[in-house]
């Protein structure tokens, strides 16, 4: 029976207007907002190669003394990547521009072609089109499935045959869903092959497997928005009024609530301005030189000159270790609050199912904020292997002093470091490493949760109100 | 007769569900929120107080003209609630200096680079969302839905003109929207006036006024469309469908896409391009600098103070912004001298780094120019530009800060030179006498000691005379910005509201 009605429903969906003007309008948007990216991505992907390896080119001329890759300020960028097709994440206008030498990691920055007197907007990919545009299509066919088959007498006449109530349910759910997975598998299916004709990237297994995933998980938040509109349908006597409640319960929750984010993370947790910013690290700095006035770090720290036997070369890499390491601390505790900040506000806009799906998304694709924090986590993992790369070359220099500390003069002028060449091969290169996917995974876990929960909720209450649903 | 229509039509959709709930959604809305975003004002008016008060605080404290270099801040709009524009995006600040000219840049670093993940929202969102899926939903069914009924039918065979029917059906569609928009606006206003630092001038409330008639005609623009789809089909579910697509459409696909599709069409130029640009620009700079200096007899041979009250990074870095306290009477003229080379030289990269920083930006505006007008097509588009224009939130008015920054900044120096006899005296950048100076020279050891007393003993500047800074938001050309796209607005009204007209004569009513 259940297969009868689900057939039944798709039949009649397939020929209605709705479904023609939503398969026009969201195949279209695919094919167009795949067009553009691949456009972009190849572009952005040349800038990228361009700049990383003047980096490593101007990294490659340090090599010619090992003391000198110590304190080259890397410049390392954000890689374009080819699932911001699937989930951008904002990245046009998120920090990507990273500096840092061996003992200090600078705040990103913004980089490439932002342009920062444009509106701020969402980019048109699958997320966006998934989040808004397919959970409003899901309730203009949703809206009038229960009552409008009341209004025509049609429900009346099923529910005379021996069909249960929650058979109907069902299959009027299936229908809905399946009815919206051709838009959405047709224009995937489109934006897919247009990526792959253009050949702007290996799409690999991994990159497979992370994209099914996101299927998968598109269909858990459109069923969110069925069964949602199941259930206004079953509240309300006339399929007019289900319309105008689910248009504007589709406004608050997909339009007003994510919008909320930036004032509620303004009001709870400010992050520092820039002047309390300067202050820390002034103060840090402060405190360090104290330090060295009592003479914490041994005798004659502060002092310097470029005879090293008139210094007290231990006690100066102490000191300049322990100044490097207060400003760094500053840094990252302040980047770690801007980050905070921007969370907090996505945490109270979880009422909304778009901002949960645009978070899992966003986590499985590997972009968006959650991107900038593990590359700048990654970074400092560099620096402690190139630290320890170029200690290790070091011991091979009998004449060396041993000591690596941020203060280029002094290392210098001291030999602390030896100045031998080194093969730039074996110097370490920083390279940004993806998130395994099951760590993706585990970022998204609770935004799948979250999703599934809707879906228990909204489930439960179309059921329940439908067991009651009067059909005269 | 148009008015019995007109009147029916009011009353019959007063009654609606769509209407009570639309009405009283955007009423809580605004209601809920016009305090917050007002207390979100309020505290941005906090800090900007502070800031200007801090910088009064430090100009007292300025001791020679040479390191005058004041902060001049940008007032935040009070209609930034109705339309927050660009008003968190763009740095609202600007330091005046011989060296940097200012230009429109991103906000400042204290902004949190990472909260750009998230929406704006203020009252035009509230409107402009709400307001047309309610005027979607009353305009969708007012010919179909009568034609399913039968009563349309009816209504024709007496004696009345389709055209009557229709214009009858368009005045009872504005007076139904314009409850809910009057609605929220007073109690936005009354809420907004409620908040003891908010106090209206009088040419506030002329763009109130207009703000009001623009969101009239927004909601009537989609009333409209809707009237059109109603008059083009049989029945009212198929006008709902399609005007449903088109609201969708015009409310987030062709805002977003505009945008998506101007950065594909009009790509600007890399930031790291222009840094590098700059970057060899402030090298160049320091060259000819210590080029220069190398030339004169040794300066040095004085006590300074690093710093200063304005003492903060500029483009040429702060190294060079100190307070010469007191230096031996020998070098007086070598000194002169190098603040005079400095002061041109920093004048000259000045206007080298604007150039490059204005090709940069006109590349973005080139770009965020074809954003706005591919957005025209959408009346969501041309109401947000109207309003924006309107709160004085607007790219247009972040410029003319700028300028106005830009000819503050000559005003400053005209009269820095003018005090100082065109940077000539030695008051440009010192206050110890002569006879200070010689004791200096006859006992260096001294030096660090009579520094302490020069001083104590001299004061600030009286700097009663000096040019404030002063930007009143253009009301007559945000005006005009926005008469555009009101103009726009209208003829999108016209031109719909004709459509369903041709297609109304036409309708069939069996």
């Amino acid at each position: 029976m259940v297969y009868q009605i689900v057939r039944k429903e798709i039949l009649e969906n397939l020929m209605s207007l709705r479904f023609t003007l939503s398969l026009l309008l969201t195949v279209s948007l695919f094919a167009a907002s795949t067009f553009i990216f691949v456009d972009n991505h190849r572009q952005q992907l040349d800038d990228y190669w361009n700049k990383t390896n003047e980096n490593l080119s101007a990294f490659r001329e340090r090599s010619a003394q090992l003391y000198k890759l110590a304190f080259y300020e890397q410049h390392v960028y954000r890689k374009p990547k080819l699932l911001a097709l699937c989930a951008g994440g904002f990245e046009q206008s998120l920090p990507g521009h990273f500096t840092f030498d061996a003992f200090a990691v600078d705040l990103p920055q913004l980089a490439g072609q932002s342009n920062f007197t444009l509106p701020r907007f969402a980019d048109v990919d699958w997320a966006f089109i998934v989040s808004l545009i397919f959970s409003f299509i899901a309730f203009v066919f949703a809206y009038d499935s229960i009552c409008g088959e009341r209004e025509r007498g049609t429900l009346r006449l099923i529910l005379a045959g021996a069909t249960p109530r929650a058979t109907i349910l069902l299959g009027k759910y299936i229908g809905l869903i399946l009815t919206l997975g051709i838009p959405l598998l047709l224009g995937l299916l489109v934006s897919l092959i247009i990526v792959v004709t253009a050949r702007v990237g290996v799409v690999g297994p991994a990159i497979w497997t992370r994209i099914l995933s996101i299927v998968a998980l598109s269909f858990l938040y459109l069923s969110i928005f069925v069964f949602l509109g199941l259930f206004v349908s079953t509240r309300t006597a006339r399929s007019s009024i289900s319309m105008a409640t689910l248009l504007l319960v589709w406004v608050v929750l997909i339009i007003l609530i994510p919008s909320l984010g930036r004032l509620i993370s303004d009001r709870l947790q400010r992050s520092p301005t820039a002047e309390e910013f300067e202050r820390a690290k002034s103060e840090a700095i402060r405190r360090v030189d104290n330090a060295v006035s009592a003479g914490k770090f041994g005798k004659n720290a502060g002092r310097r000159t470029s005879n090293r036997e008139e210094c007290n070369p231990p006690a100066r890499a102490r000191y300049a270790n322990a100044g490097a390491d207060a400003v760094n601390q500053v840094i990252e505790r302040h980047h770690s609050r801007m980050v905070a900040q921007a969370q907090t506000g996505r945490y109270f806009t979880c009422i909304s199912p778009a901002v949960v799906y645009q978070r899992m998304s966003e986590a499985i694709a590997g972009t968006g904020i959650s991107r900038c924090v593990n590359i700048y986590q990654q970074i400092k993992q560099y620096q402690v292997q190139l630290k320890e790369y170029i200690r290790d070359r070091d011991r091979e220099d009998p004449d060396s002093l041993h000591l690596l500390f941020d203060e280029e003069h002094s290392v210098a002028e001291w030999n602390a470091i030896s100045k031998r060449p080194v093969s730039f091969d074996t110097v370490p290169k920083f390279q940004e490493r993806d998130l395994a996917l099951g760590k993706s995974l585990q970022l998204a876990i609770w935004d799948i949760g979250l999703l599934a929960l809707f879906n228990l909720v909204f489930f439960a209450a179309s059921f329940v109100s439908f067991l009651r649903y009067d059909v005269r | 007769m148009i008015w019995k229509i007109a009147k029916k039509e009011f009353l019959l959709n007063l009654m609606t569900f769509k209407f009570a709930l639309g009405t009283v959604l955007c009423t809580v809305l605004v209601a809920v929120f016009v305090p917050v975003l007002a207390d979100d004002y309020q505290q941005r008016l906090q800090k900007y107080s502070q800031q200007v008060i801090d910088n009064e605080a430090k100009l007292r404290q300025v001791k020679a003209y040479r390191v005058l270099t004041p902060t001049i801040y940008r007032r935040p709009q009070v209609f930034s609630v109705f339309s927050q524009g660009l008003e968190k995006h763009l740095g609202d600040s600007a330091r005046i200096d011989f060296g940097m000219i200012p230009e429109i840049n991103a906000a400042p670093a204290e902004l949190n680079p990472y909260l750009s993940v998230f929406p704006t929202f203020d009252v035009l969102l509230i409107f402009k969302i709400v307001m047309s899926a309610l005027a979607l939903l009353v305009a969708y069914d007012v010919v179909s839905g009568e034609k399913e009924q039968g009563t349309l039918g009816l209504t024709l065979s007496n004696r009345v003109a389709r055209g009557h029917i229709l214009l009858g059906k368009l005045v009872a569609g504005a007076l139904t929207l314009a409850v809910p928009t009057t609605v929220a606006f007073i109690v936005g206003l009354l809420l907004l006036l409620s908040f003891s630092s908010i106090d209206l001038q009088a040419s506030d409330w002329v763009r109130i006024a207009v703000m009001y008639i623009a969101s009239l005609a927004f909601v009537l623009a989609v009333y409209n469309v809707g009237l059109l789809f109603s008059c083009l089909t049989r029945s009212s579910a198929l006008a709902l469908v399609l005007g449903l697509f088109f609201w969708v459409l015009a409310i987030v696909v062709i805002p977003n896409g505009s945008v998506y599709l101007a950065r594909r069409i009009q790509p600007v130029e890399t930031a790291e391009a222009r840094d590098k640009q700059i970057r060899s620009l402030e090298q160049e700079f320091k060259q000819d600098l210590s080029a220069a200096y190398d030339q004169l007899p040794p300066g040095r041979g004085s006590e300074y103070d690093a710093g200063g009250p304005f003492d903060a990074y500029g483009p040429m870095g702060g190294v060079f912004n100190y307070y010469t306290v007191i230096c031996a009477p020998s070098r007086v003229e070598s000194w002169k001298k190098r603040v005079q080379i400095e002061a041109s030289l920093k004048m000259k990269y000045a206007n080298k780094l604007w150039e490059v920083e204005r090709d940069y930006i006109r590349g973005l505006l080139k770009q965020t120019g074809l954003a706005k007008n591919i957005g025209r097509i959408s009346p969501t588009c041309l109401y947000e530009n109207a309003m924006s224009a309107l709160a004085g939130t607007d790219l247009p008015d972040f410029q003319a800060w700028t300028a106005t920054a830009g000819t503050y900044r000559d005003s400053l120096i005209a009269y820095i030179r003018g005090k100082t006899d065109n940077l000539r005296s030695v008051s440009y950048f010192t206050q110890s006498t002569e006879a200070e100076r010689i004791e200096y020279e006859k006992n260096p050891e001294s030096g660090r000691e009579l520094r302490d007393r020069v001083r104590r003993r001299t004061k600030p500047l009286n700097l009663e005379d000096l040019p404030r800074f002063t930007y009143a938001t253009g009301v007559t050309q945000g005006l005009r910005r926005a008469g555009t796209d009101l103009m726009l607005l209208v003829v999108f009204n016209i031109l719909f509201y004709s459509l369903s007209f041709m297609a109304f004569q036409k309708y069939d009513v069996r």
